[in-house]
């Protein structure tokens, strides 16, 4: 496999031999590695220091499904510090496809020039001169670039917020339908993408370059295995085709952990309006789509069609995050509101979860008020028009909160939090604390363990347990996001059977021994290189903290605050 | 004494009798508790693995309430 590496300053492009050290590596690892590697920890996000690098899992191109994840890294200009952020759809596949293993953006244009990096073939990539795209939506990019380069290409690619480099925007990759509805959303990415002056990236569909695997009889076993047991799991072989992640609606609001109003109160009176039932239920009547397959490799289809009462697309995939941030957590339980923002969001590009709690601050100071969808609509239409409220919302929950003076500001290292109260899943509020992500639920997601077996096998409102479930959580999730495998394809590595077809395949590929201490110091290492740089631009342990609304305003209905204690959440990783 | 119950995502579909979208409407004993409910409204225990009585968690023993409206869970993963 090779590296791209594009340089923004000079307009040339250069292919690689991937140095040693970094073959069997992928996703995750490849990025935060050659981030704290190559880019100076104190350098600004925006500047021509910071690298933007493109990375496919590690399994990303192989036989095994749900594989087609594509970690983006840098350092954040919301956070100030390492970013990875995930997005699925079709990019990380062909790239695979293509024998690319990464692909590294560097340097930045004069002048505020403009380009496409279209990569033809395996062999051709090359810089095109693209100054009167800037400004322009990401659907109308698409079906431009679709128009003009083919419809067989991945297109991943920033909307305004991202040419106006705001804090907030996200970088948005095609889908299998074409639509540039996948989002890495988290941590501003599109604004160091728009710094550079790179509107998209074009990648042909039509690769077939074989995965480099050492044994591949071996791996295909493992990976067949792998995917009955996905099929076969309840969650993502039966619910998550139904209902899509938004089946999460009923039950967190049940435990008093949905944040509502701009978590005021963990449970929002709407939500029989919201929830996954109810969405699935008014797609079907409507002639939408559930069970619709967004991204290459996968064999769940947790997508789904949002359409009008007409029948008309309004966007894809309506998920859990999203129903939250631009509902519950602005107050707002209209249903079509909340898809229209979920659109606006993919077609300005910019993050969701980080865009709905923006809003959420502005009401919550007092600019409008909770549940006015009208006004949540306009306000992110004004981000696309540059005006000074709307840089303001496309900056992000803390650019809100300094502006109106406001101090409920639900962000751990500037990025807002997801939809799970930290306070009544108090696991969840050691991962947004000490993850070097800021508040990023995807880096130990610890809901299970807080709420099932009828109940959780930790106390979801206390603080014991928490550190152990969290820390262990993060290591794993730091070796999935390596490997490449779907959050939700996790199913299949949920047994002692599961998690050894992993370490069976990570072996096959690479021609070496892989076990369970072998993945957990993967993990171990990821985590280790994040918060290194993470130290090296200035985070101490006063950075793993949550805003004190959590440690002081009791959430309703079980009025608890957070009581994970400095100390515990400082002994998270004590390694 | 009764209670209603309601099944979310795709459990439903275990209920062994026609589940109406507003839920059924169950007679119970005094004291049931949430393990035994589900026992009595017979769908299989392995599939629900989250249980609320009138909007807060419950554990397996917990007893019901008259007139509780109770929510019935499967697995969640992911995020």
């Amino acid at each position: 496999m090779k590296f791209l590496r594009v340089n923004m300053t000079t307009q040339t492009v250069q292919w690689e031999d991937v140095p040693r050290e970094y073959t069997t590596l992928g996703g995750r690892a490849l990025t935060s590695i050659m981030v704290n590697s190559e880019v100076p920890a104190s350098t600004d996000p925006l500047g021509h220091e910071n690298k933007l690098i493109f990375a496919p899992g590690y399994f990303s191109g192989t036989s095994l499904v749900n594989t087609g994840r594509l970690s983006v890294g840098a350092k954040s200009p919301l956070t100030g510090g390492i970013k990875e952020s995930n997005v699925g759809g079709t990019i990380a596949f062909s790239l695979a496809k293509l024998g690319i293993k990464a692909i590294i953006v560097e340097g930045k244009t004069a002048d505020n020039k403009y380009f496409l990096l279209n990569i033809e073939d395996e062999n051709t990539a090359s810089l095109i001169s693209a100054d009167s795209l800037k400004g322009m939506r990401t659907y109308a990019l698409t079906q431009q670039l679709h128009t003009e380069f083919g419809e067989k290409k991945s297109i991943t690619c920033i909307g305004p917020a991202g040419d106006f480099q705001l804090l907030s925007s996200s970088i948005q990759s095609t889908d299998l339908d074409g639509r540039p509805c996948r989002a890495a959303g988290r941590g501003g990415l599109g604004a160091v993408m728009g710094s550079k002056g790179l509107k998209a990236i074009i990648v042909d569909l039509k690769g077939k370059i074989p995965a480099e695997i050492a044994d591949s009889d071996r791996f295909k076993k493992a990976s067949r295995d792998y995917a009955k047991a996905v099929k076969a799991d309840e969650f993502s072989g039966q619910i998550l085709p139904e209902f899509g992640t938004a089946v999460l609606v009923e039950p967190i609001n049940a435990a008093g952990a949905f944040p509502t109003n701009n978590a005021r109160m963990g449970q929002f009176k709407g939500v029989d309006k919201i929830s996954g039932e109810t969405i699935a239920k008014v797609i079907k009547e409507r002639g939408g789509k559930t069970k619709h397959k967004g991204c290459s490799q996968c064999i769940i289809d947790c997508s789904n069609e949002f359409v009008t009462e007409d029948g008309t697309y309004v966007t894809s995939s309506l998920e859990y995050e999203t129903i939250w941030s631009m509902g519950g957590m602005i107050g707002n339980d209209n249903l079509d509101a909340i898809a229209r923002l979920d659109f606006l969001c993919d077609d300005i590009g910019l993050d969701t979860m980080n865009t709905g709690a923006a809003l959420a601050v502005a009401f919550d100071a007092g600019y409008r008020e909770f549940g006015d969808s009208e006004a949540a609509i306009h306000l992110v239409e004004e981000v696309a028009a540059g005006t000074e409220m709307g840089k303001l919302i496309g900056n992000g929950p803390d650019a809100v909160g300094r502006h109106f003076k406001h101090d409920r500001v639900p962000t751990v290292k500037g990025q807002a939090i997801a939809a799970y109260d930290p306070r009544a899943i108090q696991g969840m509020a050691v991962t947004y604390a000490t993850s070097a992500m800021g508040a990023d639920h995807t880096a130990g997601w610890v809901v299970d363990q807080n709420l099932e077996a009828f109940g959780g096998t930790v106390e979801a409102r206390g603080s014991e347990g928490q550190v152990e479930i969290s820390r262990n959580t993060q290591i794993h999730m730091a070796a999935v996001d390596t490997a490449g495998i779907c959050d939700f394809a996790q199913t299949g590595l949920a047994t002692e059977e599961g998690i050894n077809n992993v370490f069976t395949m990570m072996s096959a590929k690479s021609g070496q021994p892989f076990g369970q201490a072998d993945w957990t110091e993967l993990g171990r290492r990821v985590i280790k290189t994040e918060r290194e740089f993470n130290r090296n631009a200035g985070f101490t342990n006063k950075d793993d903290r949550l805003p004190a609304m959590f440690y002081n305003e009791p959430l309703p209905p079980y009025n608890v605050v957070v009581k994970v204690s400095d100390e515990e959440m400082d002994s998270t990783f004590d390694f | 004494m009764h209670v209603r119950v309601r099944l979310f995502g795709t459990l439903p579909q275990f209920y062994p009798g026609n589940y109406p979208s507003s839920g059924l409407e169950v007679e119970i004993w005094q004291d049931i508790s949430v393990a035994e409910l589900v026992d009595l409204v017979q769908v299989p225990q392995e599939h629900v693995a989250i249980v609320s009585i009138n909007g807060r968690i419950a554990k397996a023993n917990d007893a019901i309430p008259k007139n509780a409206e109770v929510k019935f869970f499967q697995s969640l993963s992911g995020g």
